[in-house]
């Protein structure tokens, strides 16, 4: 399954939300439960770019595709974080640039290490690093799908519903050129795959745990998949990444969870 | 609506804030593909002087992730104001570099890509590019001791890179008898004009009032490789952007202007980058059969 990044990088476009009636907000205001889930959301979306910082300090970004992807994909993460942000601004709660600095500055160290730990690893495991980094990203992308969508599902509120629909369209995007990167690359080499496994065995935590307080991470994970069709929707991620060649037995996010002790 | 790009509550003036980033995020500029009219070109190709130039500057336009990359490991990602100014920037030069490319693309006889160097020249590249590699983790380091001060001197490289290609850029359009690359020139030209607005308005909110940043940015910008991207450039052709395809006059307009920000006259940068250019470029052996426009 190739993915056509030219395709991709000429139909990128913000997300539009100027058309929905979000004056239903007005009349039909959504719950506390449902503005703090978006308000993590909204965060994680925001914070794309140091995502992407991460990511740009290994080898990756000289490949071409990596280089149109990530600028494209960045963008529209921007843009899914400045819809949510109208949202929760309809109530009441403002997220501008000085309260996201705010949350940036609250990471202090463990935060700016980051990109160190990456680089060193990078630059030591090289080419086999970048297959570590997509498929960690196609499991990213994979629960922000279903997050979106399961809190569409749950809300089913006549404004909020089809953006966060469309917000998960254009992640579906993203999921094919994570999971079409990682699938050629572990294909290629068996020490991605030994890395790839290791790392997400061992590190990978559901989207927004490093730069979220635990007690939100855990609100969010039992808000969206703290019931029986949200554990569906999780064993599903599961057997997504588990498809991923080399990662076969792999039960990540359901671990992740019930870790946490959210699973149903 | 109760976002702004200014702080709602009082405090100090926030830096750059008459330059509304939500504006600019909101009305980026994309793909310029509809408007370049490429079978112009096949009627009357550009010399391949100018075909040089075009694609030198495409490959400085591609650079913007690379300079991403050292910018965000940096104090200045946790500047949500400048990321999402950077975001967009990132995006508008992917497609500036993509406008640029398809030109010379439009072309059977395209210039070769850099190489035919000295060895001199090409151990040169070699080292830059095992220093591209260690970058971000001296530049994490580093400048995560040195604290926000640091973005000032990410924004006067900003500047300072967009007054190089823009002269370059209009220096073309002047010279070129090609009214279609005069037009995608001019097209182009206005993407970047908001670039250096947003640069240099940041740059001087910044640099003023603040002698740390204004001596952070003295040491660390006579470290830095301008236009972006240039590093990774042979002398050749450098000497050629900053000492003909971009005037002397050019260069020294530029070095006034910057003369003109807080603590940073009498720098004479861009200069010393042409200078510099110029003798790596004498070192290197003579490129044949590149004529002069």
């Amino acid at each position: 399954m190739a993915f056509d990044i030219d395709q991709y990088a000429e139909t990128s476009t913000e997300v539009t939300w100027q058309d929905l009636d979000f004056d239903a907000f007005d009349a039909d205001p959504l719950p506390e439960v449902t503005l703090r889930t978006l308000r993590y959301m909204c965060n994680v979306e925001y914070h794309t770019v140091c995502y992407l910082r991460d990511l740009l300090v290994t080898p990756s970004h000289k490949e071409r595709d990596v280089n149109a992807f990530m600028t494209m994909w960045n963008r529209e993460e921007y843009w899914h974080g400045e819809a949510l942000a109208d949202v929760l601004g309809r109530h009441g709660i403002t997220v501008d640039y000085d309260a996201l600095k705010a949350s940036r500055l609250k990471l202090e160290w463990r935060d700016k290490l980051a990109p160190l730990r990456q680089s060193i690893l990078g630059n030591i495991v090289g080419e086999d690093y970048i297959a570590v980094h997509m498929s960690w990203g196609a499991a990213n992308e994979w629960s922000a799908v279903a997050a979106y969508r399961r809190l569409a599902a749950l809300e089913r509120h006549p404004a909020l519903s089809p953006l966060l629909q469309r917000i998960a369209q254009q992640e579906t995007r993203h999921v094919a050129f994570y999971a079409s990167q990682a699938r050629k690359r572990l294909e290629k080499s068996g020490l991605a795959r030994r890395l790839t496994k290791l790392a997400l065995t061992k590190a990978w935590e559901p989207v927004g745990t490093s730069i979220s307080e635990p007690e939100d991470v855990k609100h969010v994970m039992s808000h969206l998949f703290g019931s029986e069709e949200g554990l569906a929707e999780i064993r599903r991620i599961d057997a997504n990444i588990a498809k991923l060649p080399g990662m076969d037995g792999l039960t990540i996010v359901e671990d992740a969870l019930r870790r946490r002790g959210v699973a149903a | 609506m109760t976002r702004h790009d200014a702080p709602v509550s009082g405090g100090a003036k926030v830096p750059g804030a008459d330059f509304s980033v939500r504006e600019f995020a909101r009305s980026a500029n994309g793909s310029h593909r509809a408007a370049l009219r490429l079978d112009a070109y096949a009627d009357s190709p550009l010399d391949s002087d100018t075909l040089a130039e075009v694609a030198l500057l495409s490959r400085l336009e591609r650079s913007a992730l690379r300079y991403l990359r050292s910018v965000l490991v940096t104090p200045t990602h946790s500047d949500a104001r400048m990321t999402a100014f950077l975001v967009t920037w990132a995006y508008e030069k992917y497609w500036l570099a993509d406008a640029l490319e398809l030109v010379v693309a439009a072309h059977p006889d395209q210039p070769s890509s850099p190489g035919g160097e000295s060895p001199g020249a090409r151990l040169r590249l070699a080292w830059h590019a095992v220093g591209e590699r260690f970058e971000p983790i001296r530049e994490s380091v580093v400048t995560n001791l040195i604290g926000d001060d640091v973005i000032a001197v990410h924004c006067v490289t900003g500047a300072l890179d967009e007054w190089l290609t823009q002269a370059a850029y209009q220096r073309l359009a002047e010279t070129t008898g090609h009214e279609q690359l005069r037009d995608t020139l001019a097209g182009l030209l206005a993407v970047k004009r908001r670039h250096s607005a947003f640069f240099t308005t940041q740059a001087r909110d910044r640099l003023t009032g603040s002698p740390r940043a204004q001596s952070l940015a003295r040491r660390r910008l006579r470290r830095t490789a301008v236009p972006l991207g240039s590093q990774d450039e042979p002398a050749r052709l450098l000497s050629r952007l900053l000492g003909g395809w971009i005037t002397s006059a050019d260069l020294a307009a530029i070095d006034r202007r910057l003369d003109g920000y807080p603590g940073l006259a009498g720098l004479r940068l861009v200069a010393r980058t042409a200078e510099r250019a110029t003798r790596r470029a004498g070192r290197a052996p003579a490129v044949t059969g590149e004529p002069t426009r």
